[in-house]
């Protein structure tokens, strides 16, 4: 199932499939937008779990790749992930 | 005669490059801006076996792609001064993001040395990294530091200087998948034989990956280039299903993450650490807030109280030598300018600038190399974002509250033009600690602390709504915020130190010379006895319009100078510093709001010069000007309806 990464709660990880463009208008800004994610290493098949969400509709905390990221919600909204399926009763 | 080496240090932000480079540089350092950037570049000597070693700091970056200023302006250094080495620094704890940056180095051709810096934070995360293991993969000797604790600086500096005598380092190239790398070779062919200034294998990489910059460039020499390259990529991402940028984006990663899995041993911490257990508080979603404020305010209040006491101690100093100037030089109108223009203008500017800045820059400083500058942004990005700004943006703003002058030049920290545009607009109108002397000291004082404060919280919503105004009438896209959250850790002293002071200098190159011109003018206005018709002509404003008694007309317009003169000059002209009895509440109200907006002082328009260039500096100016005096009538009409105390 493909979720935005925004709907993760705090300690759900998933795996990214897809990011949508940042904007209708125009291919600039959309460029600038995915590849930023990009370098910094939020490439498709990626495994992200989120840490932290701020309260408000603030920007969530994500740690890929072993470091850690904080994203705006909006950036957040565009991030397609697929839900890591548990495999073992925890 | 003496050999000169250049050796540029790069690698990813908060690595640990400025504290290698206190390390290696010691004294002679300075730092300026690259020539037409406001990005900066610090510049340092050291002398080793014989050779004099120019080491320069290239600013921070994530990867080397057209995206912002800095990155353009360090990988065209790069590849075209060509520096004789390349450091590039390598935070061990997060390999694998670092070695995409490194990978990119050495697909442009430069000649480096790896510093495997921060072990120490690395092995408390349970990372042990085979520094060999890695030399031998990527074929660049690798040196393991510490930087904060100066180990293995010594030994980077023999390797480094060794690397640079045998001369050819050879990096072993990444290679990406088979059907991606046909095409970079056919490509790379291609841009070969028109001759770029930038390797072909790179150059070819890189339109594929969709660069802009090299685009323009290859367009210029050959637009053939362009279109095979268009047809290569559509023809790669019906392959993968996915664009080209992405695919080789993401191959690259792959080829990062093999390399740190290969070299990296992990073994799981049990325990949370102390930097974890603080980021944990700090960026609480409940409790982060309120440890924010506290810590906010302790920091202004304890700068505002260290200030004054040192301010008061060096201006009485400092003004005990009058009587022996003037003994020297006798009363007289040489003597008032040069004393009441130059030289309280120079005095002025040093009781303002060491008491307040001083401190102000040094624990900026301490918050930003900690860690803590990025929790603060995060808990602040909601706010930030009703303005068309992310929570990089608090920061300024939070500066623009101590002294507009850094508020505006911290503005580079926004990711692109129009942001930082946006930003300063914004910092501009924010009250700094100046003005806060004025509204406490007349409205807060004379009407009522509680009348301060709504003149406080109208200002904030004012800044609101004309922020959200700018930022709905500036053209482009906004930017959301995309930052790496690191480990707090222990800043090294002498880097804080020396940021500090780089800082202040800056501050009083951009700010003395305004400082000490405009004294003088006011000066001279004043012996030539213009300030009476000056007064008359303000009158059709600050009377008509704004209600104000005919002086303060005059006072406002030495507050261009500094806005606290607002109220010393006011007290000059009107004879007394007990302001109740000459004035209605209404006229200190409408006053003080009209300082609080209606124009930046003039060191902070030399500062918005320097940063958005003359004509938007010009704009702010003149647009704050008009707002003000129009916020101000509008004022007087509404608090001449209620009545105030
Ligand atoms: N524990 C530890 N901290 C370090 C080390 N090197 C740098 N730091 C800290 O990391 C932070 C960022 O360093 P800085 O030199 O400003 O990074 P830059 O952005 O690459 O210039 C500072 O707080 C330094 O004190 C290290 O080897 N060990
Ligand atoms: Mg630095």
């Amino acid at each position: 199932m493909e979720i935005p990464l925004s709907a993760l709660k705090k300690g759900e990880s998933g795996i990214i499939t897809s990011i949508l463009s940042a904007s209708r208008r125009g291919r600039g800004g959309s460029w600038g937008f995915k590849k930023r994610l990009m370098d910094m290493g939020l490439t498709p098949g990626t495994e992200i779990t989120v840490t932290k969400i701020a309260p408000f509709g603030g920007p969530i905390e994500i740690c890929v790749r072993g470091s850690r990221l904080a994203l705006g919600r909006g950036m957040a909204e565009r991030i397609l992930v697929r839900i890591k399926r548990e495999w073992l009763r925890s | 005669m003496v050999k000169k080496l250049t050796i540029a240090l790069a690698g990813n932000a908060n690595v640990g490059k400025s504290v290698i480079f206190n390390q290696l540089t010691g004294l002679h350092q300075h730092i300026g801006n690259w020539p037409g950037k406001t990005v900066e570049k610090a510049e340092g000597t050291l002398h080793f076996r014989g050779y004099e070693i120019d080491v320069i700091d290239l600013p921070g970056i994530y990867s080397l792609s057209t995206f912002s200023l800095e990155e353009l302006i360090s990988r065209e250094y790069i590849a075209l001064e060509r520096p004789d080495l390349v450091i590039n620094v390598v935070d061990a704890s997060v390999l694998e993001r670092n070695l995409f940056f490194t990978l990119q180095l050495i697909e442009l051709g430069a000649p480096m040395v790896i510093a495997l810096n921060q072990v120490d934070v690395a092995e408390r995360k349970g990372i042990k990294v085979d520094h060999e293991k890695l030399s031998r993969l990527l074929g660049v000797p690798v040196v393991p530091t510490i930087a904060i604790r100066g180990l293995g600086i010594y030994r980077l500096l023999e390797v480094a200087v060794e690397t640079i005598e045998k001369g050819e380092v050879r990096p072993r190239q990444i290679l990406y998948g088979r059907e991606v790398e046909e095409r970079i070779e056919k490509l790379a062919r291609l841009v070969a034989k028109v001759g770029f200034k930038y390797p072909a294998r790179w150059t070819a990489i890189k339109l594929l990956e969709g660069d802009r910059e090299v685009e323009e460039a290859i367009r210029k020499l050959d637009p053939t280039i362009i279109s095979i390259k268009e047809k290569l990529a559509r023809e790669i991402e019906e392959i993968h299903g996915h664009p080209c940028s992405t695919v080789i984006t993401s191959e690259r990663y792959e080829v990062a993450n093999r390399i740190a899995e290969e070299v990296q041993q992990i073994t799981p911490i049990a325990k949370p650490s102390l930097s974890e257990r603080l980021d944990a508080l700090t960026s609480h979603r409940l409790l982060g807030y309120p440890i924010m404020v506290v810590t906010l305010l302790a920091i202004f209040y304890s700068i505002f109280a260290f200030g004054d006491y040192v301010s008061t101690i060096l201006s009485d100093f400092l003004y005990g030598f009058e009587p022996l100037f003037k003994s020297v030089l006798g009363e007289g109108l040489l003597e008032e300018l040069i004393w009441g223009g130059i030289i309280e203008g120079l005095i002025s500017g040093v009781t303002i600038a060491l008491p307040y800045i001083v401190p102000f820059y040094f624990l900026l400083y301490v918050l930003e190399d900690s860690g803590y500058l990025s929790r603060i942004a995060f808990l602040m990005d909601v706010v930030m974002h009703k303005i068309g700004l992310h929570g990089k943006a608090f920061i300024p703003v939070m500066l623009a509250y101590g002294c507009n002058v850094p508020a505006c030049l911290g503005c580079r920290i926004m990711e692109t033009e129009r942001e930082r545009l946006l930003a300063g607009f914004v910092v501009t109108l924010i009250p700094c600690a100046a003005t806060t002397v004025v509204i406490l000291g007349l409205v807060g004082k004379f009407v009522g602390i509680e009348w301060a404060l709504l003149l406080y919280i109208v200002d904030l919503a004012i800044v609101f709504a004309l922020g959200r105004a700018a930022f709905k009438s500036l053209p482009g896209e906004p930017i959301g915020l995309l930052m790496e959250m690191h480990d707090y850790k222990l800043p090294h002293m002498k880097t804080v130190v020396n940021q500090t002071w780089f800082r202040l200098s800056e501050f009083i190159k951009i700010a003395f010379p305004f400082i000490v011109l405009s004294s003088l003018v006011i000066k001279s206005i004043e012996l030539v006895g213009l300030l009476e018709p000056v007064s008359t002509l303000l009158s059709l404003v600050t009377v008509n319009w704004l209600g104000l008694r005919p002086e303060m007309g005059v006072s406002l317009v030495f507050g261009i100078l500094r806005k606290e003169l607002t109220l010393i000059m006011l007290a000059t002209l009107l004879k007394t510093t007990d302001f109740g009895s000459v004035l209605t509440p209404v006229q200190m109200m409408v006053f003080a709001l009209v300082t609080m907006l209606y124009i930046p002082c003039i060191a902070t328009i030399a500062a918005c010069v320097k940063e958005f260039g003359f004509k938007k500096a010009f704009f702010i100016t003149v647009f704050e000007i008009a707002f003000a005096i129009l916020a101000g009538g509008v004022a007087f009409r509404l608090l001449s309806l209620l009545n105030i105390p």
